[in-house]
């Protein structure tokens, strides 16, 4: 190991989270990777957030369901302003993409929609990425935009 | 385990996710108005009455499980892709699994705690 970590992360970074001027398949791989890094920021939100049904991490019995509701009601409160619900419209839209986009993922690792063995000829574009799984790819996002849009409505009520 | 076991646990917790995490969805987005679904008491499936109902608490404690292996896998997956070496990913991995296994407790607690609450 001749490079530092630090420079080799950095490269690591720039070289998957920016994927222009690559193709299409690359921006499907990244998108992968930052709405799972997203959702898992949720997650851990959400386990926090959830703690307060039964009064936080103070609470180690069982508290009486006039208390839980106090604070229940105060977190719900807190966090119902335009600003979380913009995030929970991206959250949705991020968790949408992942799921699809994971589903063709999975169909790829145990081998479906991968076409036939062919000689790799000019322009050399991924065998891989087949008509079908651009498809799935394309559905992917048009399922988490109709997902985003639906949010909206829920929360903003557009 | 072996890496591969590890990536098969991946993708079969990701399915899983996809049915169980339906199920979450659905009771908070599909069975009525979003605030009434959110509110502490009142209803079906308001937030007490889902911690109550054991095959809905055992539904969330199963999301609990796939979501925090798929979720701590994932990071592990883009960590050590970023740098190889032994020491790195037998720390990376211990870290997240400590990470896991807290998350994991602390979570299991709000789902034990919440459905022993007398309404």
């Amino acid at each position: 190991m001749t490079e530092p970590l630090t420079s080799e992360l950095r490269k690591a970074i720039t070289g998957w989270f920016i994927p222009f001027r690559y193709n299409l398949e690359r921006w499907a791989y990244a998108l992968q990777r930052i709405t799972g890094i997203g959702v898992t920021a949720y997650f851990l939100a959400h386990i926090v957030e959830t703690g307060n049904v039964v009064g936080g991490l103070s609470v180690w019995n069982t508290p009486s369901a006039g208390f839980a509701r106090d604070i229940w009601t105060a977190t719900f409160q807190f966090l119902e302003n335009p600003l979380f619900d913009l995030g929970l419209v991206v959250i949705g839209f991020m968790l949408a993409y992942h799921t699809i986009n994971g589903i063709r993922l999975t169909l790829t690792e145990f081998g479906f929609l991968q076409g036939k063995p062919s000689r790799p000829d000019f322009p050399y574009e991924p065998k891989s990425f087949t008509k079908s799984q651009r498809a799935m790819f394309w559905f992917s996002i048009l399922f988490a935009t109709a997902t985003a849009v639906y949010a909206m409505t829920v929360f903003f009520g557009v | 385990m072996r890496e591969s076991t590890r990536m098969l646990l991946h993708y079969v917790t990701g399915l899983g996710i996809v049915v169980v995490g339906g199920v979450h969805l659905f009771t908070v987005f599909l069975t009525g108005s979003y605030s009434q679904n959110l509110a502490f008491i009142g209803g079906a499936y308001s937030v007490i009455s889902i911690y109550k109902n054991a095959i809905f608490a055992v539904t969330l404690e199963l999301l609990l499980v796939l979501v925090d292996y798929h979720a701590l896998n994932g990071i592990r997956v883009i960590l050590i892709e970023f740098h190889q070496g032994r020491g790195w990913e037998r720390g990376v991995s211990w870290i997240l699994a400590i990470a896991g296994l807290l998350l994991l407790v602390y979570g299991t607690r709000t789902i034990l705690i919440a459905n022993a609450i007398v309404i």
